[in-house]
């Protein structure tokens, strides 16, 4: 089977794009081997056709490219960025990465050091942290709850042996999707594409992972991640939501944009405008394969973070038993449209999407589809998707604060934390 | 005629930059490109943190958000409601030398969002209730941006640091004092003063009739009145006669360094010779200083360098966060040693090539779509009073030399332009602040607020 092939043409512009992407990601990880796929994938980055990483660095680095690994549960892309004149010498180059790596030990050890760092990293910023938290506890069991990064132990499992095999199986051509875009026709795009189809051919692929969705918890848990001297508490709220694609996830955009997608949406006005409590208020559905979070969100000051999580609590409340009033849907409606040119305004942007949707095994149109199946959409509509997949109920909530300032304060509101982690503990 | 055509440059292919100004002063710059049915529409005032006084620091930034409220003809939220309805999105920028306001909005409703702007350009109805909510947004946004974000915390000490008496010492948000005590007399005022057209450039880029273009602004913003500007304060920070170090502990897993050598301004002929070192020191996995302290060395995550594009002299900045097991002392010496060997061994071509490449990647990067060619042009129009400042800079940044390089290294990154803010993660024994130079006495600071609404 051949990769799928996007081509976007651009004028006005010297760059051009080029992506490799494959329907394999981190959710494959091996169980108790989080992080694999990241880490191998970054490998091949570090070394590759004969270059080690200072002298493959150089040769990118001497066109002014830039060749990026990027790493999502559903998926995993090379990315080239160079100027048209670099273009062929940039694709060899990325090429030799998808099907040549090197995997040196020297840089496999160094890479899981500096995996380690960005642990830090990822500790050091409050959002992140909650983020990182938040996938860990909302669905146990989830294939999206595992962690892309790795952990300080998943890291230590993780053996030089096997990557080569394991890498190989990543980019076969049966789950590869190719995207060009720049300043070219489409026979030279052709010629790009056939490069990378060349370079990877007649490779078996893994099998993509199982996305079993398990039933999600019952109850409110309450999961305040522990971080010393916060001003502030970043809040994630959230439950499972319905797959991207047409049927609820569509049915839901609307209440999404309504709720928490705009300034003038009902948390934003609630709790940045009317009161000043946050510095932003949203809420938004994941796009993935299976069924992913939505999630609302906020980072008060600690002592506004009690009566902000209270209200947050009583306007989902009031969305789950009411929809959208006929005002809000319809301005959801025509912002949702008319926002659509700006997604696929350059190049790039047409690749990306092109991509993305053939990535989740949708169609390359699916994005142009919308307008019709949002014009469809009716307000009862909107509201029955609610009952269908909002669970004020059944929520996850994860706090980034200082636990001996937020733990009095929540008991105070009769919603003390179900579970306390040290922030440096995942 | 209302309006004069003052400029008209050529844009990548077959695509022009036209400036006009309307006879009350306002300035519009329009670049028309069809390839996609949308519009950028920006508002670029030529008031930032630099104008405000100490007592009233962060006046800027606050005003930016109160003009989201309500106008004399609109009520609250109509103007964030008008756009969304659109499918677009509006946002706004304040930083040291400028505040500007981006409505993108589909090209259809060009003529909705001219309405919008002009009016809350001289309509805007200021009320205690909504400035006390957004006083307490900008707190938060503080807290968010500084008091819990290490990297924020070590910029503002970083300017707080680097200037003495200049308005870049100050950050652009605020002292949380000032945040907290600025009055609506005081908004009142600043909005009188600098919010007119005569101190504002519309900067438009996207899918517009020019002929249309300008009619629409005319009608709209013709009527009102230039504002008598107040002369501005030259402030001349004094010369730096050595380094001055400061060392904090903050509850962070590893140490910081950040640095900021005393540069020059956007205009200057040394701007592009230390944007270019800047490229050459941190971007890309082979740039000297990413090879040496993450790679060779292995005691950072990266290394981030760049120059302020200012009006008045910025700081050419050096952060890179270590690994937990470092000592921001180590990376200073790394970093020294790599300095020194730019400053004694002329760049040999094939490098200099390369940053040439990067650079030139980057400049297009920044120009992919119609928000950021606006952005640029706005920016360099507001900044440098010119936006073919843009096109100059990019092109001088094409013909840096090796002694350029050279020359530049040796009279700017040298130990007496030199602040550098040191963190370490936080002990047992709670942390604090330690001044490693008993001379400093700096006591203000600045850092880069932009907005998300």
């Amino acid at each position: 089977m051949s990769a799928r092939f996007h081509f976007a043409p651009a004028v006005g512009t010297p760059l051009c794009w080029f992506s490799a992407a494959t329907r394999v990601g981190a959710a494959l990880d091996p169980v108790g081997r989080e992080g694999m796929t990241r880490h191998v994938a970054e490998l091949a980055r570090r070394g590759a056709g004969g270059l080690d990483r200072a002298a493959l660095d150089s040769a990118i680095d001497c066109l002014g490219a830039s060749i990026e690994v990027e790493v999502d549960r559903d998926w995993l892309s090379v990315t080239a960025t160079c100027l048209e004149r670099h273009l062929d010498r940039t694709v060899e180059l990325a090429a030799s990465v998808l099907a040549d790596p090197l995997l040196e030990r020297g840089e496999h050890e160094m890479l899981l050091r500096e995996s380690l760092h960005e642990l830090d990293d990822v500790r050091d910023d409050d959002a992140s942290l909650a983020d990182r938290h938040f996938h860990r506890v909302c669905s146990p069991g989830h294939p999206y709850a595992r962690t892309a990064l790795g952990t300080q132990e998943s890291l230590a499992r993780i053996e030089l042996a096997p990557l080569a095999d394991y890498h190989a199986s990543l980019w076969a051509p049966e789950h590869m999707v190719v995207g060009v875009a720049g300043p070219m026709t489409v026979a030279r795009a052709e010629t790009v594409a056939d490069r990378v189809r060349a370079a990877v051919a007649g490779r078996t692929g893994a099998r993509p992972p199982a996305l079993d969705v398990p039933p999600f918890p019952p109850g409110r848990r309450i999961i305040l991640v522990d971080k010393p001297k916060r001003t502030q508490c970043q809040v994630l709220l959230g439950h499972l939501a319905p797959v991207y694609g047409p049927g609820d996830f569509v049915a839901l955009m609307p209440l999404e944009t309504a709720f928490g997608g705009l300034f003038s949406s009902r948390l934003m006005q609630e709790i940045r405008v009317a009161r000043g409590w946050s510095y932003g208020a949203g809420c938004r559905m994941s796009k993935a394969r299976a069924p992913h979070w939505f999630r609302m969100w906020m980072a008060p000051t600690a002592d506004h973070a009690a009566d902000a999580l209270a209200l947050t609590l009583s306007l989902y409340d009031k969305l789950a038993a009411g929809g959208l009033d006929a005002d809000e849907f319809q301005l959801a409606i025509h912002h949702l449209t008319g926002a659509l040119p700006f997604a696929s305004a350059t190049a790039r942007q047409r690749m990306r999407l092109a991509l993305r949707h053939d990535l989740l095994d949708l169609p390359e149109d699916f994005p142009a589809q919308l307008p019709a199946l949002l014009a469809a959409l009716t307000v009862d509509d909107v509201r029955e998707a609610a009952g269908r997949w909002l669970r004020p109920r059944d929520l996850c909530i994860v706090m980034v604060a200082s636990a001996d300032e937020m733990v009095p304060r929540l008991e105070r509101a009769g919603s003390p934390p179900s579970e306390i982690v040290a922030y440096d503990s995942y | 005629m209302p309006w004069t055509t003052e400029i008209t440059h050529p844009f990548a292919s077959a695509l022009h930059v036209r400036r006009h100004r309307l006879h009350n002063g306002l300035g519009l710059v329009v670049l028309a490109d069809a390839g996609a049915p949308i519009v950028s529409y920006q508002t670029w005032y030529a008031v930032g943190s630099r104008h405000e006084s100490p007592g009233q620091t962060g006046m800027a930034h606050l005003f930016e958000h109160l003009m989201f409220g309500q106008t004399r003809t609109r009520p609250a939220g109509e103007f964030d409601r008008t756009i969304e309805r659109t499918g677009g999105d509006s946002n706004a920028a304040t930083w040291v030398d400028w505040t500007y306001y981006r409505d993108s909005v589909p090209a259809r409703d060009l003529a909705l969002v001219i309405a919008l702007e002009s009016d809350r350009m001289v309509n805007l109805a200021l009320e205690p209730a909504v400035l006390e909510a957004e006083r307490e947004v900008v707190a938060n946004e503080r807290m968010q941006r500084v008091d819990d974000e290490v990297e924020g915390f070590a910029d503002e000490e970083l300017s707080r640091l680097a200037y003495t008496i200049h308005p870049y010492g100050w950050p652009t948000i605020g002292w949380m004092e000032d945040i907290r005590s600025m009055g609506m007399a005081d908004v009142q005022r600043f909005y009188e003063t600098y919010y007119a057209p005569n101190n504002a450039t519309l900067v438009v880029v996207g899918d517009v009739d020019e002929v249309r273009l300008l009619e629409l602004v005319e009608r709209h913003y013709g009527d009102i009145g230039p504002a008598e500007l107040p002369a501005e304060k030259r402030v001349v920070e004094p010369a730096q006669e050595s380094e001055r170090r400061r060392r904090f502990a903050k509850p962070t897993p590893a140490p910081r360094l950040l640095r900021g050598y005393r540069a020059v301004d956007q205009a200057h002929a040394d701007w592009p010779a230390l944007s270019f070192v800047a490229s050459l020191l941190s971007s890309g996995p082979s740039s000297r200083l990413h090879r040496r302290l993450v790679i060779e060395r292995e005691i950072s995550l990266g290394a981030d360098c760049d120059v302020g594009p200012q009006r008045d002299p910025g700081l050419f900045r050096i952060a890179t966060q270590l690994t937990r097991e470092h000592q921001a002392e180590e990376a200073e010496a790394e970093i020294d040693a790599v300095l020194a060997d730019l400053a004694e061994r002329r760049v040999d071509d094939a490098e200099l090539e390369k940053v040439r490449s990067v650079v030139e990647t980057d400049y297009w990067g920044e120009l992919e779509g119609v928000d950021g060619r606006a952005e640029a042009l706005g920016h360099y129009q507001t900044t440098l009073g010119d936006f073919r400042k843009l096109f100059e800079v990019a092109e001088r940044l094409s013909q840096v030399t090796a002694e350029d390089v050279q020359r530049a290294v040796r009279t700017y990154l040298i130990a007496e332009r030199r602040c550098s803010i040191l963190i370490d993660p936080e002990g047992d024994d709670g942390g604090g602040v330690r001044d490693d130079d008993p001379s400093d006495d700096g006591d203000d600071g600045h850092a880069a607020a932009r907005d998300d609404q």
